[in-house]
This record gives structure tokens, C-alpha cells and sequence, in this order.
């Protein structure tokens, strides 16, 4: 038997998030979910709307602080108390309308907040424009200009443009909230080709999505969620498409007849 | 060709193109007096007050908030300056003061606007009335005499003439052009301020203190407005309570005809300086067409509907172009 050579670092988990609750109020959003990572690895956390997908990414990224449950990062025990600490982290999240300001042009939103500065803070636009377009070619987004607008480009450009930031700064996990929800099926492949350059840059991603379509080509792992549970932590080779969303569909029925 | 349309791809080209024509009408239909020596010196001295106020309400636009406060602002400072003379205070000292206290107005704008999630519009609306009534109530709407004679130099750097013919006001007027100018197009601060106002959830998720951003633009408003206040009070070497009457929607209007947009994100410095002088060439050149001063507001509306229509058009031929 020919064994692949798979190196020892992409069997190590990245993260690891154990039994984490969120209540909001009443509302028991995350009853003890836990989900892991690997290096490189590309996740697809896939499940209907209200499932708790966001709320747990959330609690990765900083924005909400679990009631319970513990993270692992590369091994060691974190408390993500911020977006900034989840950065510094190398989490880098990219979310459906909060990615881009539509106005400014893709330089500027690349920097956005991390600005290469020379003194005094004001801004080294030369190396700016360089670097944004190193970063677009990393993920084989080819733009004119750095200097465009976010506002004239396609909505798969757009999260183009929102992954190669995410690359830029070194993120070590890029969680993508509903990458390809409003794009058109053209664009949609697009954005799974930038996924992809990202697995090759060895950078894990999570691909949040209710569309299984979108999500089976690229992922390697599916969990899926369910009510605020894991109702499933699958290997791409060990399911089709079909049992996904059978899953998801049967558990959905059995969630409805228990709540009754 | 290719320059014309590279420069009409400017937003703030169609500004300029106006200002031109602006300035060409009046000094014609007023048969040069317009252009004439007496009246440019008041020009510049009178519309400098206005303008840099002006232009930190549009910086302000452009971080996604309104500033409707800015004459209270600036007549409460005027008044606080008047007493502080009228104590014998030291006029640099005095201006120090000012500043601080301005400054102290804005934050309070900026304070109440974001961390109690009311529309600044409401928040300086508040304040407008408040600071106004409150001066009036401390001055009973008395007019207070001011001796420029107690400091020459003083009152020299922020009204007197250079060369004997630059009124230093609109020296002034510049210079907080170029450094809010600097500030807003290559400082990160400015990279800042344009996102805060474009996509405020995008910003904050990129690490931007948002709040601290909008704060900060209501303080250079506050400080804008007392710096003003002392250059008034010196000018006509009076305190008046109703100085700074009717700013606040001009300030705005001056911004939007100079390309802000209204929900924040959009506008240039250079556009605001230009709509800023706009508001300014008109309230004189129609004083000195003799054109009776009721006219002024109706002029304004016309300016400032065709403009934004003007501008619109070009972007949108600009975006189905490029």
C-alpha cells in the first residue's frame, strides 16, 4: 500500500473549542459544541439558519465571550476576549456585509486599520498599493489597479479581495461566514478557487455555509449544527452529499418533534 | 480630451467648474466692483470665519455625523473669552482656555453621540439650543465691548493683514485646509475617519476604535469653533450673542455642495474647501450685485440641489465608464 506523506504538523489540531455554551438571555444558543481545526486544513461548518454556526464563530472570533467551555490554539489554552486578541491570535474572520467599506478603494481596505505608516502616522502608500497587489496575486486575483473602488468590483471579487487580506496578515485560520451566499454561480466558483489558494498558502479555513453545493467540492471535514448541537463530525471521504443533507434535513425533523 | 475627462473623474472638478462660473457671473453682472480690493479683503476676512468651521463640519460629515451645535458652540466660547478679558486675564492664556473648552464641547457632542447610541443629530440639536440659551441666559443677550488694544500681537495673528493686504484670517482658513486636508487624505487617521463613516462594522471589525474616531472629529469641530469665536470677538470688538447664528446648516450645506455625502464615507477635503468658498462667494456676491439679502437662501437651495445633481451624474457616468 502506498501511504501519502502527510507532514506531522497537519495532523495537529489548530484549534480545539470544548463544550462551549452560549446562552443569550434565555436562549441556550450553544448547548456544549465542541470543534476542532487541523492545520490546513478546510472545515465546512454547514447547517440550516438559527443552527448556532454564527454564534460559534463569534465566540472564535472574539465577539462573543462563551458562558462555558474552553479554547485550544496550537496546543495552549486561550481566552479570546476581542477581535483584536482573535487577530493577534492569526484568526482572521471575513463576514458577509462587515468585510469592506464600499467606497474606499482596495488598498485602503486591505490596510484598513493596520495602515503601513512612515512618520508620524501618516500613511507609506507606496508600499500600501505594492503589497495589496502582492496580496491579490497570492490568490490569483488579478485587479488593474489598487486604486479602484470597492464599489466597481464583482461581489466574488469582493471576498477576494477580503480573503487576500486575510492572507496578508498572516492569519493562520480564516473563518468564512457565508462566503458565496449573494454571489452568482460564476462568482461563487471563483471564491472556492481563492479557498483553495488558501489551503496551498497552508492556512486552515472554516466555510460557514447552509448550501452544501458550495461547501462539498472544497472541504475536507464537514460538522454539522444543529439546534446549538454537533450532530455530526464527518470525513469528506467517509459521506456524499446526499447523507449531509439527508442529516440535516432528518435531524431538523427530529429537532421539530422534540421541541413539541 | 483625455485630460478633461481625467479631470472630470475629480468629484470635486464639477465643485471647481461652478466656483469658476460662480466668481466669472458676479464679477461681471457687478461690473467689476466684485473683484475690486474692498471687496475681496472683506471676503476673505468675513468668509474665513465661516469657512473653518466649515471645514471640520465636513470632516465630521464624512465620519458618518452631523454637527448642528457649531454656532452655540462658538458663541458660548465668545462668551467665556469676553469674561475672561473683562477679568484681565492674559489673552494667550485666555485663547488656551478657549481652545480647551471648545474642545471639552465637542468631546461632550462626540460622548453623549456614541456611547449613549443617540443620532448626533439629535444629541447637537440638544446642544444647540442648550449652549445658545445658556449663553443668553449667563450674558442677558447684551452686546459686551472687547479693546483689541490689550494685546496688538494678539489679536494681530488671528485678524490683521499681511502685507497690508491678506486678511491673516484666510491665511488661517488655509492652513487648517492643508493640515485637515494632510489628515484626512495620507494619514492613517484619515483612513480612519473614511472607513468609520463607510462601513462603521467593518471598521471595527478591522480593529477600529470607531467611537474614538468620531470623538475625535467632534473635538476638532469644538476646537475649530472657539478659534473662530476669538477671531470674531477681535474683529468687530464686540461680543454678540447671536454670533454664529445659522451656521450649522450652512456648515452642512457647504459640505454637501462640496461632495459629501450625507450618510457619511464620501467627500474629499478639496471638495469641502471649494463648497466652503462657494457658500462664501455667494452671501457676498449677491450683497454686492445689490440683490436684496432675502434672495441669499434662495440661491443657496439652487446651489445646493444642482450640485448634488451635477455631481451625481457624474459619478454615475464615471462608474459605467471606468
Amino acid at each position: 500500500m502506498v501511504s501519502i506523506p502527510v507532514s506531522k504538523k497537519s495532523e495537529e489540531s489548530l484549534v480545539k473549542m470544548v463544550n462551549i455554551h452560549k446562552w443569550f438571555g434565555k436562549v441556550h444558543a450553544l448547548k456544549g459544541v465542541d470543534f476542532e481545526a487541523k492545520h490546513s486544513e478546510i472545515v465546512g461548518l454547514v447547517g440550516d439558519n438559527g443552527a448556532g454556526k454564527s454564534t460559534l464563530i463569534k465566540v472564535l472570533s472574539g465577539f462573543h465571550l462563551a458562558n462555558e467551555g474552553e479554547i485550544y490554539f496550537e496546543g495552549k489554552k486561550v481566552s479570546i476576549t476581542s477581535s483584536s486578541e482573535a487577530r493577534r491570535l492569526g484568526i482572521e474572520t471575513v463576514y458577509q456585509e462587515q468585510a469592506l467599506a464600499p467606497h474606499m478603494s482596495i488598498s485602503r481596505n486591505i490596510f484598513m486599520g493596520r495602515e503601513p505608516v512612515r512618520s508620524l502616522g501618516f500613511i507609506n502608500k507606496k508600499v500600501m498599493n505594492e503589497e495589496s497587489m502582492e496580496a491579490l496575486e497570492s490568490i490569483e486575483l488579478h485587479l488593474r489597479s489598487p486604486d479602484t473602488l470597492i464599489a466597481m468590483l464583482s461581489g466574488g471579487e469582493r471576498q477576494g479581495v477580503a480573503i487576500a487580506r486575510a492572507l496578508h496578515f498572516k492569519a493562520k485560520l480564516v473563518i468564512l461566514d457565508e462566503p458565496t451566499i449573494a454571489l452568482s454561480i460564476k462568482e461563487a466558483g471563483q471564491v472556492l478557487e481563492f479557498i483553495k489558494q488558501l489551503k496551498k498558502e497552508e492556512i486552515a479555513v472554516v466555510f460557514i455555509t447552509h448550501n452544501l453545493y458550495h461547501v462539498f467540492p472544497v472541504a475536507e471535514r464537514f460538522v454539522i449544527l444543529n439546534r446549538g448541537e454537533t450532530v455530526a463530525d464527518v470525513k469528506k471521504e467517509d459521506t456524499s452529499i446526499e447523507k449531509l443533507s439527508e442529516l440535516i434535513i432528518k435531524e431538523l425533523s427530529t429537532g421539530k418533534a422534540v421541541s413539541k | 480630451m483625455k485630460f478633461t475627462r481625467r479631470f472630470l473623474s475629480y468629484r470635486s472638478s464639477s465643485v471647481f467648474l461652478i466656483f469658476i462660473g460662480l466668481l466669472l457671473l458676479f464679477t461681471f453682472f457687478s461690473r467689476y466692483r466684485f473683484s475690486g480690493r474692498g471687496n475681496i479683503e472683506v471676503l476673505l476676512a468675513l468668509g474665513s470665519e465661516f469657512s473653518i468651521v466649515a471645514l471640520g463640519v465636513g470632516m465630521l460629515m464624512i465620519c458618518g455625523e452631523f454637527d448642528l451645535s457649531i454656532g452655540s458652540i462658538l458663541v458660548f466660547c465668545s462668551f467665556i473669552f469676553i469674561r475672561l478679558f473683562e477679568m484681565g486675564v492674559n489673552l494667550f492664556l485666555a485663547g488656551f482656555i478657549i481652545l480647551i473648552v471648545g474642545a471639552l464641547l465637542g468631546i461632550l457632542n462626540g460622548i453623549i453621540t456614541v456611547k449613549g447610541l443617540i443620532p448626533s443629530f439629535i444629541t447637537t440639536l440638544g446642544m444647540m439650543m442648550f449652549w445658545r440659551g445658556l449663553t443668553l441666559l449667563l450674558s442677558r443677550g447684551y452686546t459686551r465691548p472687547f479693546n483689541p488694544e490689550v494685546s496688538p500681537f494678539f489679536c494681530h495673528i488671528l485678524t490683521g493683514e499681511i502685507g497690508g493686504i491678506i486678511p491673516v484670517q484666510v491665511i488661517w482658513f488655509v492652513v487648517f485646509g492643508v493640515i485637515l486636508g494632510m489628515l484626512l487624505h495620507f494619514h492613517k487617521f484619515g483612513n480612519w475617519v473614511y472607513a468609520t463613516g463607510d462601513n462603521k462594522l467593518a471598521a471595527r471589525a478591522m480593529g477600529i476604535n470607531t467611537d474614538r474616531v468620531k470623538i475625535i472629529c467632534f473635538m476638532i469641530v469644538g476646537i475649530l469653533c472657539a478659534f473662530v469665536a476669538m477671531m470674531q470677538i477681535i474683529r468687530v470688538s464686540t461680543f454678540s450673542s447671536r454670533a454664529g447664528d445659522g451656521w450649522e446648516l450652512k456648515a452642512i450645506a457647504a459640505s454637501v455642495v462640496g461632495g459629501t455625502a450625507l450618510m457619511g464615507g464620501r467627500g474629499s477635503m478639496a471638495g469641502i474647501f471649494l463648497g466652503v468658498l462657494i457658500i462664501s462667494v455667494i452671501e457676498n456676491g449677491l450683497v454686492v450685485l445689490r440683490i436684496p439679502y432675502f434672495w441669499t437662501y434662495v440661491v443657496f437651495g439652487l446651489v445646493i440641489i444642482f450640485s448634488v445633481l451635477s455631481s451625481r451624474y457624474l459619478e454615475r457616468k464615471k462608474l459605467t465608464y471606468d
